[in-house]
């Protein structure tokens, strides 16, 4: 351990820059899969309070399976599985980085739709109908009434998601994917040094995630709605 | 071959080995389990110490394992020790790694589930005489624990299905096995999906429990 700080003198300006570089692919990944999480989230949330039963079940099946699956298995299912379900197909496109993406986003999408459900159902039904008798058409009640509350509730949670979402993209290593992780398993097992590249991969993880956090707190008391 | 016939034809072998793997998955998820209670418990009651400089480094310690990748950290315990001159078995390194963890996030469990006992409690406890240790011993955790069982059950899920990360250390578990098989029958469309068959298997019912235990709570308040 005493060791650990002449190691990082030796070797750190040779590791960071390439670490530092592959955390971009990470934070690429991070925020492609955010964006395809907040689509499908919005799209299973509106088919799961929807009036046709038949919808709400198809949404309550996907919501329940995604989130019962671990991420690792909705990675492999999501990368391995369709080119050898449909062969006749060219997967040219298919990349690992693609199946990341899609593993990550359709786990994100089934958590982000339970969020904004319960942001929806959590506003009295009367805000809509009072919007609705003042005159505003629905849409009017939508974007003035509906959305800026329900913004207070869900911002929150989703947050906590982005979060947590930036430290499972660590999980997209083991289908390949060359980011931050893969890089730090090359590196640490080519110089011989698991434990001081490891710590330092942990030290750039925490530094890219704990400002979001302390965000996250500040939005919590911010948008605490007193009842 | 289409992928309904190959199910058909070698879906019980499939099913039968993966389910060889389920042993040391619930090994893992179990011994990780009470590390992270047992553990955890411990940084909470520290986090909430009176006294400052011990409050700090759980909150040091809650904060930098919240804040990496479980992945990460399980890979610093196996790969990393034997540098300092411990060598973890792969089981030892899966179940101190998530069980590790797993405690910084039980503590904040905890830690709510004390913080919404009313301080009057505390403070009756103290006035009739017994001592911080027995007070939060009889009194507070007592009646801290039903705010605290629905969040742990979904800790305890969450936990189950991160045991699906420890092959990456060595442990053959579910997923070690289903790896192997794809390499074995070069079917992995039909391996994977068995597999998210079986976690799937544990991981709903115990989400069904976690939805009543909170339902419950709930009725209590």
């Amino acid at each position: 351990m005493s060791k650990l700080p002449q190691i990082y003198a030796e070797n750190i300006h040779r590791w960071l820059p390439e670490l530092l570089w592959f955390a971009l692919t990470t934070l690429k990944i991070a925020l492609v899969s955010f964006a395809l999480a907040v689509l499908v989230g919005l799209a299973f949330a509106l088919l799961r309070t929807s009036r046709i039963v038949l919808l709400r079940g198809l949404a309550t099946a996907y919501i329940e399976t995604a989130r019962g699956l671990p991420i690792v298995v909705l990675l492999y299912i999501v990368y391995f599985v369709p080119p050898q379900l449909f062969p006749g197909i060219n997967w040219q496109w298919f990349t690992d980085f693609t199946g990341a993406v899609l593993g990550l986003g359709l786990h994100g999408g089934a958590i982000l739709a339970e969020v904004f459900r319960s942001g929806i159902e959590a506003l009295h039904k009367g805000q809509r109908e009072a919007a609705v008798s003042l005159g505003m058409t629905p849409a009017q009640s939508m974007t003035y009434i509906i959305l800026p509350q329900a913004t207070r509730i869900v911002l929150p949670p989703v947050a906590n998601y982005a979060i947590g979402l930036l430290k499972d993209t660590s999980l997209c290593s083991l289908i390949g994917v060359n980011e931050i992780m893969n890089d730090a398993k090359s590196i640490a097992f080519a110089d011989y040094q698991p434990m001081a590249v490891f710590v330092l991969v942990a030290v750039i993880y925490f530094v890219m995630s704990y400002p979001l956090s302390l965000i996250v707190r500040v939005l919590e008391r911010r948008l605490a709605v007193s009842r | 071959m289409t992928f309904w016939q190959y199910l058909e034809a070698k879906g019980p072998y499939l099913l039968t080995t993966l389910l060889g793997g389920w042993p040391q998955t619930a090994i893992v998820a179990i011994g990780s389990l009470l590390f992270a209670l047992i553990f955890g418990l411990a940084v909470a009651l520290v986090r909430l110490s009176a006294w400052r400089p011990l409050r700090w480094p759980a909150i040091a310690y809650i904060e930098f394992f919240r804040g990496t990748p479980a992945l990460v950290q399980l890979f610093v315990i196996y790969f990393g020790l034997p540098d300092i001159g411990l060598s973890p078995t792969p089981l030892q390194a899966a179940i101190v790694g998530l069980g590790m963890n797993g405690a910084a996030y039980l503590a904040e469990i905890y830690r709510a589930g004390i913080e919404s006992i009313h301080r009057g409690q505390m403070e009756a406890a103290l006035a009739l005489g017994l001592t911080p240790g027995k007070a939060m011993q009889h009194i507070v955790l007592p009646q801290a624990v039903r705010t605290m069982l629905p969040p742990i059950t979904s800790f305890a899920i969450v936990l189950l299905k991160d045991t699906s990360i420890v092959f990456s250390v060595g442990v053959v578990e579910i997923m070690a096995l289903a790896r192997n098989l794809v390499t074995e029958t070069l079917h992995s469309a039909a391996v994977y999906l068995i597999a998210g068959l079986l976690y799937l298997c544990m991981t709903i019912p115990m989400s069904r429990l976690a939805a009543r235990l909170e339902r419950q709570r709930q009725a209590w308040q």
